[in-house]
């Protein structure tokens, strides 16, 4: 690898990172907005800067500078490294997923190539189910290092909610590797470019319609958000950043926000092609019906970028808008959904598809 | 009244009723979007996207029986139109009135209150004491809400405030000439009837004709 | 000996009886404005109506004496009927005044009104004005618009003070309540006419706006103005500290004793309360600096076993005050003279007679001298003020003989006391309540403070022993705690806590209870329940 190509690495972690993290902050923004919104309100919008108030954009702002400067409370008897280091480990997970998330077919500058994914790794799907699932040690950590008993239960109903639906999740997912046949998640993205019977983009969704709907239960499940927030409840029950305070809160609650980016990029990149564009191929927009309309090579990744964006948004406010739709789940419930129902769901997907696929390729492929 | 309904069959299955909910969320959110951003062009004024007062600026209209916070009325000679029959006092359940009375020389009238604090961090709005005033002299009509302050006692009011509800605290100066306890005098009892009435009511011949006049309540 | 039936129910009273009378004593509570048990009938307000068989009409209670056979129904529609119209008569000129009215809360009008009440009033036309807040005397408030005329009043000044300065005047409806020409309701006893009034006509001037009657807790107590002995209910207020400047006490009114004093109280006990909450000693001081109970206690025992240890008993000196209960003033003897020692404790002070009469107002003005000399701390017998003859009829005899004779030698007076002081054979003085500077002089006093080796005050209220005492002991006053007087006819009677001490002070007995068990000279126990106390039964009396 040389200097140019690291340096190239750096400044796709860097777009990466820049990327999510305002996303991140900007949902604290759209959950206050979207909700007011949808709620006949007005949402908050006082926070200003010599009198301008920019629709309350500078609410996010404020937010940071308060949690900044808030105190840091270790709560006595409390092991202070651990509960320092609960919340880095909770954001580091959720952020390191994004190296595995292909955002644009490849770029072609100066014949260099140029793959617009963090870290190109053939099982980047693999990878990124990893960092999600070693995100639960940073909640577990939490609860356990705050010597709180509320903080405790908290963490350890948040880690049996996101065990019961990782399972879920990972199955619902076979199938989708079954059908592209990689790992790699810039193949499976690429794979989805095809067609089905000429006309039909040969996105996930289309071809695992039952593992997109498990998928995304299972995947808000793990972001920790209604109606799925039994760890947090901090509307009532408590959970297991009670004895968070300033920006080690801020971490967690950020955490949040990131894995529901994560996810929204997940769903994008299994089910919704990705960075495609129906009909649109390298060398530009080739409709069922014959005609062919030439795009330029480096509009047609940039266009790419703008779809997947685009997706991962339309995903984003789906999470946001079922978040304040509907209520909580009770505990039992929740199990109920998680082992179930969506487990055993899961596993029948993955026969069905096993089954379709032997009829269709009865020689292998 | 059953307490549980049993779920339908297509209810269990969730999905289609998650999708009408967020169905029905989603049209709210599509139409106030689009009224907001219409109503920066002046479009659909008449639409409200958002139900919202903006408080300090835009005051929510009061119900007419609001009870809000309190104003003794007053007398046309500028005296308050209360006996200091401590009724109020005596039926606060957050007992948050104080009242001391004295001898106003018109013995038709016979009793004044010296001294009349509401603690309004203390009083619950109950309108206890406005049913209970046998000479209207206690209203909750002024439409003050925002009693908030920085102590508490800032939020206790004395007769100054009770008597003209635009006098806000602190109060500098005491514009009250009949005699009144009050903390701008450092709750001495200060002023004359003298300098209400001019001469003393009792001296004077039609001192009956005189007082009937004054029941009117000042608005 | 008539027997009669009243509301079903027979009874046999004395001839002459009046059937309200036959009714109370069954406890039968007949309405009444104008009839008084204290005063003459008149018979004039008609609302204690009651139903007679074979009367043709309604008959007043109050002036029908019983007959044998009588059938009389205090209760029942046609009785109702009648009260319900003679309130709707006695309402026509009475104003609507009862929310400045001081009475209101206490008022009979108000409270037959709830019962036999007309709630639809039928009179429209102008009620009669007549003049209002007019004060009679020093003491009461006349508002003729409020009066009834039930002449209550009028018969009290009539036949109890024989003053006569009240009378009835005009006619119709123009009758008021006033004064004859020249005379002012000045009289000794003038408070009681606020008391008779059995509505906001007359009111007090001294209670006049300082609280509603609904505010007041009532506790029943003895009055400490003067040997008498009065039974009074102190009325008091402790949840509203801004009502009358702080004071807890509000007013004092007579409390029925057919012994003692009837219904009645004079001025002087009337309005002798403002002691109790003005000008009270509020912290333990020494030499004018603020220190604390304990402090003061453990050095004042320290002193006083010095003093028993060295055999200087002959150097101490004590002043008891009357003022003290019964049991205070045994503790008294019990510590000084039986306990340390001390001869020299008298509470005979050289006090110049008060004024009295032959009703209640007694010269000797200590509640409890005869408890002092029972305590054998007031000499052999009563020296100044000699015993009265008796108002009421029968009394408790033998008094004199239950006492308990003077113990060791004949001790000496108080003024001995101090003269043993300025001549330096006494360098320790305990002085209860009395204002030295009052009885013996300023200079003498200022001498005292200068020369003692110490000087304690223990006292409830500033005076002018409280500014010269080397140590000045806040001590409750009589409302503010438990105890008995003795009154000049041997009675004793027994009186209860009204309310809590004011700030820092404490009940005599704790102090002294507490200097006791410092001592270790005695146990406490022993000084609470002495086996050699005053005899039982003076204790006791009736509370």
């Amino acid at each position: 690898m040389t200097g140019v190509d690291l340096l190239i690495k750096l400044a796709l972690a860097a777009i990466v990172f820049f990327g999510v993290l305002n996303l991140a902050g900007l949902h604290t923004w759209v959950e206050r907005k979207q909700s007011a919104i949808m709620q006949d309100r007005i949402g908050a919008n006082r926070a200003s800067i010599f009198g301008i108030r920019l629709f309350g954009l500078f609410h996010p702002l404020a937010d940071a500078v308060k949690m900044f400067v808030k105190e840091d409370f270790i709560p006595a008897g409390a092991n202070r490294f651990l509960h320092t280091l609960a919340p880095f480990l909770s954001v580091f997970f959720a952020l390191a997923a994004f190296a595995g998330i292909p955002f644009g077919d490849r770029l072609m500058i100066g014949g260099r190539v140029i793959d617009l994914q963090v870290a190109k790794i053939d099982v980047a799907l693999l990878y990124i189910f990893a960092m999600l699932s070693l995100g639960v040690y940073g909640v577990i950590l939490a609860g356990y290092a705050s010597r709180n008993n509320y903080a405790f239960l908290g963490a350890l109903r948040a880690s049996a909610q996101m065990i019961s639906y990782e399972i879920a999740l990972g199955i619902s997912i076979v199938g989708v590797v079954m059908i592209f046949g990689t790992l790699d998640l810039q193949e499976l993205v690429r794979a989805q470019g095809a067609t089905l019977f000429g006309i039909i983009p040969k996105w996930g969704i289309v071809v695992q319609p039952v593992a997109f709907f498990i998928f995304l239960t299972a995947a808000m499940a793990e972001t920790k958000r209604v109606p799925f927030d039994l760890p947090e409840g901090e509307s009532e029950i408590i959970g297991y950043f009670v004895e968070y305070s300033g920006m080690k809160f801020g971490m967690f609650f950020l955490t949040d926000f990131v894995e529901t980016v994560m996810v929204a990029c997940l769903a994008t990149t299994l089910f919704f092609g990705g960075w495609q564009i129906p009909y649109l191929l390298p060398d530009g927009f080739h409709f069922p019906w014959g005609a062919v309309l030439p795009v330029n090579p480096l509009a047609v990744v940039l266009l790419g970028i703008g779809s997947f964006s685009l997706k991962v948004l339309a995903f984003c406010w789906l999470f946001m808008t079922i978040r304040w739709t509907l209520p909580r789940f009770r505990y039992d419930q929740l199990m109920h959904l998680g082992w179930k129902i969506l487990f055993p769901i899961s596993i029948a997907n993955v026969l069905v598809t096993g089954l379709v696929l032997a009829l269709l390729h009865p020689g292998g492929w | 009244m059953p307490r549980k309904r049993e779920l339908t069959f297509w209810e269990q299955i969730y999905i289609p009723e998650i999708i009408r909910g967020v169905w029905l969320t989603s049209a709210h959110f599509f139409r106030n979007l689009f009224l907001h951003t219409v109503h920066r062009f002046g479009l659909f004024k008449d639409l409200p996207a958002a139900v919202t007062f903006q408080y300090p600026e835009q005051p929510r209209p009061l119900e007419p029986r609001f009870r809000s916070r309190h104003r003794l009325t007053v007398r046309e000679e500028g005296t308050p139109r209360c006996v200091g029959c401590m009724l109020c006092e005596t039926v606060c359940p957050a007992k948050c009135i104080t009242i001391v009375a004295g001898e106003h020389p018109d013995p038709n009238v016979e009793k004044y209150p010296v001294r009349f604090d509401i603690d309004l961090g203390v009083c619950v709005y109950c309108g206890y004491c406005v049913e209970a005033c046998p000479e209207d002299a206690i209203r909750m009509d002024t439409d003050i809400l925002d009693i908030a302050a920085y102590s508490r006692d800032a939020m206790k009011l004395d007769i100054h405030e009770l008597m003209d509800p635009k006098l806000r605290k602190p109060v500098a100066e005491c514009q009250l000439k009949f005699p009144h306890q009050c903390a701008i005098h450092g709750n001495q009892i200060e002023g004359s009837w003298e300098s209400v009435y001019g001469s003393h009511p009792r001296e004077s011949e039609d001192r009956d004709s005189r007082f009937r006049g004054n029941d009117k309540v000042v608005e | 000996m008539p027997t009669l039936t009243i509301d079903g129910k027979q009874i046999t009273v004395d001839p002459g009886t009046t059937v309200i009378q036959a009714a109370e004593s069954m406890g039968i509570f007949v309405p009444r404005y104008c009839y008084h048990p204290g005063l003459s009938i008149a018979g004039n307000c008609r609302i204690c109506l009651v139903e007679i068989e074979k009367a043709p009409k309604l008959q007043i209670a109050c002036n029908t004496p019983v007959a044998d056979g009588m059938v009389v129904r205090t209760n029942g529609q046609k009785v109702e009927q009648g009260r319900q119209s003679v309130l709707e008569f006695l309402l026509i000129n009475h104003p609507l005044d009862c929310p400045v009215c001081d009475q209101s809360g206490e008022c009979d009008l108000q409270n037959f009104y709830m019962q036999y009440g007309l709630y639809d009033p039928r009179f429209k036309e102008q009620k009669v004005k007549k003049t209002k807040a007019v004060p009679l005397g020093p003491t009461v408030m006349l508002d003729a618009e409020r009066c009834i005329l039930c002449s209550r009043c009028v018969r009290f000044t009539d036949e109890i003070t024989k003053t006569g300065e009240l009378g009835i005047f005009n006619r119709g409806d123009q009758s008021e309540i006033g004064l004859y020409p020249g005379k002012e309701l000045n009289n000794k006893y003038s408070g009681n006419v606020v008391d008779v009034c059995p509505v906001g006509a007359l009111t007090d001037r001294d209670f006049r706006f300082k609280a509603r009657v609904w505010y007041l807790s009532s506790s029943p107590s003895v009055c400490n103005g003067c040997s008498q002995g009065c039974n009074i209910d102190i009325h008091y207020v402790t949840d509203r500290p801004h009502l009358a400047g702080g004071a807890r006490v509000m007013r004092v009114k007579p409390r029925y004793n057919a012994e003692v004093n009837q219904w009645w109280i004079c001025d002087e006990g009337r309005y002798g309360y403002h002691f109790i909450d003005q000008g009270r000693l509020r912290k333990v001081t020494h030499r004018g600096v603020e220190t604390t109970w304990e402090k003061a206690l453990m050095e004042l025992a320290g002193a006083l076993g010095r003093v028993k240890e060295e055999n200087r008993q002959g150097q101490i000196g004590v002043i008891p005050s009357a003022q003290l209960t019964t049991e205070e003033l045994f503790l008294i003897r019990k510590l000084f003279v039986d306990s340390l020692g001390i001869s020299q404790c008298d509470a005979r002070v050289p006090e110049k007679p008060g004024t009295s009469d032959d009703f209640l107002i007694k010269a000797d003005k200590n509640p409890n001298t005869a408890g002092a000399v029972s305590a054998g701390l007031a000499g052999s017998s009563f020296d100044t003020p000699a015993v009265r003859p008796e108002p009421f009829g029968k009394l408790r005899a033998g008094f004199v003989e239950g006492r308990r004779p003077a113990t060791q030698d004949e001790r000496c007076t108080a003024a001995q006391i101090i003269d043993r002081c300025l001549a330096g054979q006494i360098n320790v003085l305990w002085v209860f309540g009395h204002d030295l500077v009052k009885l013996f002089g300023e200079q003498t006093v200022k001498k005292l403070s200068q020369e003692l080796e110490l000087f304690v005050f223990q006292g409830s209220n500033e005076n002018g022993s409280s500014r010269y005492a080397h140590w000045v002991l806040p001590s409750a006053v009589y409302a503010e705690k438990d105890g008995a007087f003795t009154n000049c006819h041997g009675l004793a009677q027994k009186f209860t806590k009204a309310f809590e001490p004011l700030k820092d002070s404490r009940a005599d007995s704790q102090i002294l209870t507490e200097l006791f068990e410092r001592l270790a000279a005695v146990g406490p126990e022993q000084a609470v329940h002495p086996s050699t106390g005053p005899a039982p039964d003076l204790i006791g009396g009736s509370g």
